[in-house]
């Protein structure tokens, strides 16, 4: 795609934004979709990794919310959002870097069987399991176990999506995980 | 599936979007941080300021003085405004090398002004003296305008907070070498160029050093 084309999207980029700033739900839903061909362009081109690529993406889609303030409407678009996507680039491949040079994956390490057929989970088993297990919480709890300890978001990042505050989030993320150790040790999987 | 986690992502991000006011133009608000640092060191300043003794350190060399007043201020001022437009995204990074020309004739002034008093007889002191005490008062200075500062460029939450925290501390450093220009009751010394550079290098140095405490990262 040229930069003429994502000049002319740059105009109605900047409206969709700027209705966001004001609150509008559904100006901010399009402009977030609208953005993603472009971000996932220059993440593409930074990163190395497909997968590493994708993470930016949604990485950017978090700090786009936080800095959107940042925006100053009339101004054009690409530049701020370009400014982030490199930005999170830099950051995600130094993080890996790091996670890297600290970190050995080792397929094998994750094999407890000497049969491999043993190894291999249920079908259904683990969405049962999960299910028996949060039963009980509360739907902040379910929803900081499900941001904090399954999709292993950060703090900061799970208290953007979800609305809490960093400091509700840890005390549902201690007690949902005290009440699932409860629920575990009584009703032990059949 | 990450295509489904990311539309998951953004239709939560929009159902929570919460109105936000655009902050003002990153001029305006370098602006309006240098207003209330020019008034604060300028009540300082008449309280306590010395203009005698620095019309009498400076006499028949008054524009040697006014070229370092100036350049000392241009460098506080353009590190700051050069701040708020790096706390931006999409802002020219060209800002980051704004203020060091300033920067660099601020020392050359200095410098040629401690050579002319050795030309008039004032000798090589390699003593540090009072000089000490100009460390502490830029160092206390700075110490007291960094927080107010910090507290504006954080606002922005800015995506790279190390070049705004360095380009801070040397703005609320040279901001506090100007101040002390009204209150250094000698003339200046190689050494005290010397401790002045370093109480300047301490200040940017913590005021980086504490970038991912005291500005909120994006």
């Amino acid at each position: 795609m040229t930069s003429n084309r994502w000049h002319e999207h740059g105009d109605r980029w900047g409206e969709l934004l700027a209705a966001a700033q004001r609150g509008d739900s559904e100006a901010y839903r399009d402009f977030l979709r609208a953005i993603i061909p472009f971000v996932r362009g220059i993440a593409r081109r930074r990163c190395w990794s497909e997968q590493l690529s994708e993470d930016v993406v949604q990485d950017v889609l978090l700090t786009v919310h936080r800095v959107r303030h940042t925006y100053q409407p009339g101004r054009p678009v690409e530049p701020w959002l370009a400014a982030i996507v490199v930005r999170r680039s830099i950051d995600a491949i130094r993080k890996r870097g790091r996670i890297g040079a600290k970190e050995v994956f080792n397929e094998l390490a994750y094999e407890t069987f000497a049969d491999p057929g043993a190894n291999e989970p249920l079908d259904g088993d683990a969405p049962r399991t999960l299910a028996r297990m949060t039963r009980g919480l509360s739907q902040g709890q379910q929803e900081a176990i499900e941001l904090v300890k399954i999709q292993e978001l950060t703090l900061a990042e799970a208290s953007v999506i979800s609305g809490q505050s960093i400091a509700s989030l840890k005390v549902n993320v201690h007690r949902a995980m005290k009440k699932l150790r409860l629920n575990l040790s009584k009703d032990p999987p059949a | 599936m990450t295509s489904l986690r990311t539309d998951s992502l953004i239709d939560r991000l929009a159902a929570g979007v919460a109105p936000v006011r655009p902050l003002p133009a990153p001029e305006l608000r370098a602006l309006m941080a240098l207003a209330t640092i020019v008034a604060t060191a300028a009540l300082a300043v008449a309280w306590f300021g010395d203009f005698a003794e620095l019309r009498n350190r400076y006499s028949g060399r008054e524009t040697h003085l006014a070229l370092e007043m100036a350049a000392i201020l241009a460098t506080a001022a353009i590190a700051i405004v050069a701040a708020f437009f790096v706390s931006i995204p999409g802002r020219s990074k060209r800002w980051i090398a704004a203020p060091i020309p300033f920067f660099a004739g601020w020392l050359l002034v200095t410098g040629l002004g401690c050579y002319g008093n050795l030309g008039r007889g004032g000798g090589v002191e390699w003593e540090l003296g009072e000089s000490l005490h100009c460390l502490a008062f830029i160092v206390a200075t700075s110490a007291a305008l960094a927080p107010l500062l910090v507290w504006r460029l954080a606002c922005a939450r800015p995506i790279d907070p190390l070049p705004v925290a360095l380009l801070a501390g040397l703005g609320v450093a040279a901001s506090s070498a100007f101040v002390l220009q009204f209150f250094h009751p000698f003339t200046v010394t190689f050494i005290d160029l010397a401790v002045h550079l370093t109480a300047i290098l301490v200040v940017v140095g913590t005021v980086g050093l504490l970038n991912r405490h005291t500005l909120v990262r994006a």
